[in-house]
């Protein structure tokens, strides 16, 4: 084929060549070819796409001449192109090992509603519920390693300035894990006595 | 019954069936099938037949059995009857296999299909053409779909046990009344409730021994021989083979749980991006194989014949286009239009309730640096148009607006082509194919028997 000396830079755009795709699609899969079969095993058309082994000339004549083999082809063709994006995607989420964050205001007179991390991807909620408090950890929907860790739902703590935990599980699939708080001095008053800080970070299986 | 690939096999297939018997009648009070006699006419002929279906396909397309789900992956039997139509056209030789038929019966009782009553006997050839093209199709899409090999008779054998299976579930179901048979399939004495009833919740939980025990006795029950044990040989070897018989009902089992929460099968039709995806693998594999040429000590390994001899196909024998195909050359430029000439465009265009200029401004949106412009470029646009609608239907996403009717937001109809084109419909139809067979030809593809 000369397929190379179609990629002229007159081309409007890509709407012609996704058409002229599209109709020698057509042709190639849509030909009556009575007695059809698959000719080449998955192995040998796999081996083909990923460039480990070259179709001999017969293999080649027989991939051309079979519609039913070409849509087997296709077939693993996109299959292996929808496992390389994933895969890509996959590598390129960024790793996250942990984010911290500090109490910023000397709020010991109001109630403390919530503290966010320093990268801003972490919120810690405390609500009031009964004679104790709730505390919700929520990752944000734009942290760049979201998709990761919605994806592989690892362990995750909080812990204070002085490494007691505050609350350990794994996020649900809003990207939320909610837990009674643990302490008996309400939220500000316990982060003030351990160092203002508390960090966010994965726990180590 | 869902298996990998498949999209034929569902309750819905009824209606499929009934709605393209419907339009095939429909069609039939159109054309002239005494055309059947004349070999010559007979892919003319399709091409009339799939032209006037799809038109009366469409007309159907809101009715409730048209808009009715057609199968679990979310095809309507709308669309079902259309790709079957579709598919028809790809696989010409059952069209031939019922002209065939028409023409034999003809031969023994004349124009039959001219008598009151006769739509039934018809409708009995389209069902059974329908019926065995969409095993072939499926057949062929469980092998796009899974690698491993299938034939039309293994579908019918897996839908045979899916039937049997169902069968088996309804005696269960009503145990108490059907004491004496699910004892016979069970092989042994029933009296309270059977915990084989009670486990069996899906066709994977059915044993074969119960398939082959049921099939054996049924003529005992009902007094007619259960599909192992009928007279045909069909099904014969399957009886004495329950590890073959357990392994496809396990398939059957396994697959429908892993598709139960999928929500569409692997379409080949499929999108628009996707055909320049794997093409551009294609062409890349195909490449380097012309490259490294012939390579010394590197054997074939070409897929043997499957042992399963598959229902025989009539040869179609209507598609050679030999080896002399011409080499693609570079597209002559667009002959410079006069006024004159856009003028009597726009009014032919007027008159078919196309927009005036809509040649004018189709031509602009053709793709300059396109193949299939160079391959048609000695073709009328019309005709190019025409090859469009033919391969890729009426609308496609890839079309530019410009080349859509407004009116319908599909391509100018045929008839409207050919009065764009001002030729009469048998030689636009006619000057259409030849382009098509040049595509062909171009894209370097000729038919199977060509190969040594």
């Amino acid at each position: 084929m000369k397929e190379n000396e179609l990629n002229s830079d007159q081309n409007p755009g890509q709407g012609g060549d996704a058409l002229d795709a599209r109709l020698r699609e057509r042709l190639l899969l849509s030909r009556a070819v009575p007695g059809d079969r698959l000719m080449l095993a998955d192995a040998i058309l796999l081996a083909a796409l990923d460039g480990s082994r070259v179709l001999t000339p017969n293999e080649r004549t027989a991939l051309e001449q079979s519609p039913l083999t070409l849509r087997r082809f296709r077939h693993l063709a996109l299959e292996r192109r929808s496992m390389q994006q994933a895969a890509s995607e996959a590598a390129n989420d960024p790793v996250w090992a942990g984010s911290t964050g500090m109490l910023r205001a000397a709020s010991s007179t109001t109630a403390l509603a919530q503290l966010v991390t320093d990268d801003n991807c972490w919120t810690l909620h405390f609500l009031p519920e009964g004679e104790g408090w709730q505390v919700i950890l929520t990752l944000s929907a734009d942290a760049p390693y979201a998709a990761r860790l919605l994806r592989e739902q690892p362990l995750l703590r909080v812990v204070d300035g002085g490494g007691a935990i505050v609350l350990q599980g794994r996020l649900d699939a809003d990207g939320e894990c909610e837990r009674a708080w643990p302490f008996s001095t309400v939220p500000a008053a316990h982060f003030q006595l351990y160092g203002a800080s508390f960090a966010v970070e994965p726990v180590a299986p | 019954m869902r298996l990998p690939g498949t999209r034929y096999q569902e309750h819905g297939w009824e209606q499929v069936r009934k709605l393209l018997g419907q339009c095939s009648l429909q069609t039939f009070r159109q054309i002239d099938l005494l055309q059947v006699l004349d070999p010559a006419q007979h892919m003319p002929l399709l091409d009339d037949y799939t032209d006037a279906v799809a038109a009366h396909l469409r007309a159907a397309e809101k009715s409730a059995r048209a808009e009715a789900a057609g199968n679990s992956y979310g095809d309507s039997v709308h669309e079902l009857a259309m790709s079957l139509l579709f598919e028809l056209r790809a696989q010409p030789s059952f069209w031939q296999g019922f002209v065939a038929v028409l023409a034999a019966d003809h031969a023994r009782s004349g124009t039959f299909w001219l008598d009151a009553g006769a739509d039934g006997m018809l409708r009995k050839k389209i069902n059974d053409m329908y019926a065995s093209l969409r095993d072939k199709v499926d057949a062929d899409n469980y092998i796009v779909a899974t690698g491993r090999d299938c034939s039309p008779n293994k579908i019918y054998t897996y839908r045979m046990l899916d039937t049997a299976y169902r069968e088996i579930a309804g005696l269960f179901a009503a145990w108490q009344q059907h004491l004496p048979q699910v004892g016979a399939i069970l092989g042994r004495e029933v009296g309270a409730l059977p915990i084989e009833v009670r486990q069996m919740k899906a066709i994977g939980g059915c044993k074969a021994e119960w398939i082959i025990r049921w099939s054996e006795t049924l003529e005992q029950f009902s007094g007619a021989p259960g599909p192992l044990h009928t007279r045909s040989k069909r099904f014969a070897s399957l009886k004495n083979s329950p590890d073959k018989i357990g392994a496809m009902l396990s398939e059957i089992g396994d697959y429908e749980e892993l598709s139960s929460n999928m929500d569409r099968g692997d379409d080949w039709l499929g999108d628009a991006g996707e055909a320049a995806l794997w093409m551009e693998d294609y062409w890349r594999v195909i490449g380097e194989s012309e490259q490294r040429g012939a390579q010394p000590g590197v054997a074939d390994q070409i897929l043997p014949p499957p042992e399963e001899e598959g229902v025989e196909y009539p040869l179609d024998g209507t598609n050679d286009q030999g080896d002399d195909a011409a080499d693609p050359v570079a597209a002559p430029a667009e002959p410079p239009r006069s006024a004159e000439h856009l003028a009597e465009e726009q009014a032919v265009a007027a008159a078919l309730s196309l927009p005036p200029n809509y040649l004018q401004v189709a031509r602009a949106a053709q793709d300059a640096g396109s193949w299939t412009l160079r391959v048609l470029g000695s073709e009328s646009l019309p005709i190019r148009l025409a090859v469009y609608h033919k391969l890729l239907g009426p609308a496609d996403d890839s079309y530019p607006d410009a080349w859509l009717d407004p009116a319908t937001g599909e391509l100018p109809t045929l008839q409207q082509l050919a009065a764009l084109d001002q030729i009469s419909m048998p030689t636009m139809r006619k000057r259409r194919n030849e382009a098509i067979d040049k595509l062909y030809a171009a894209n370097g593809m000729r038919p199977a028997r060509a190969a040594s």
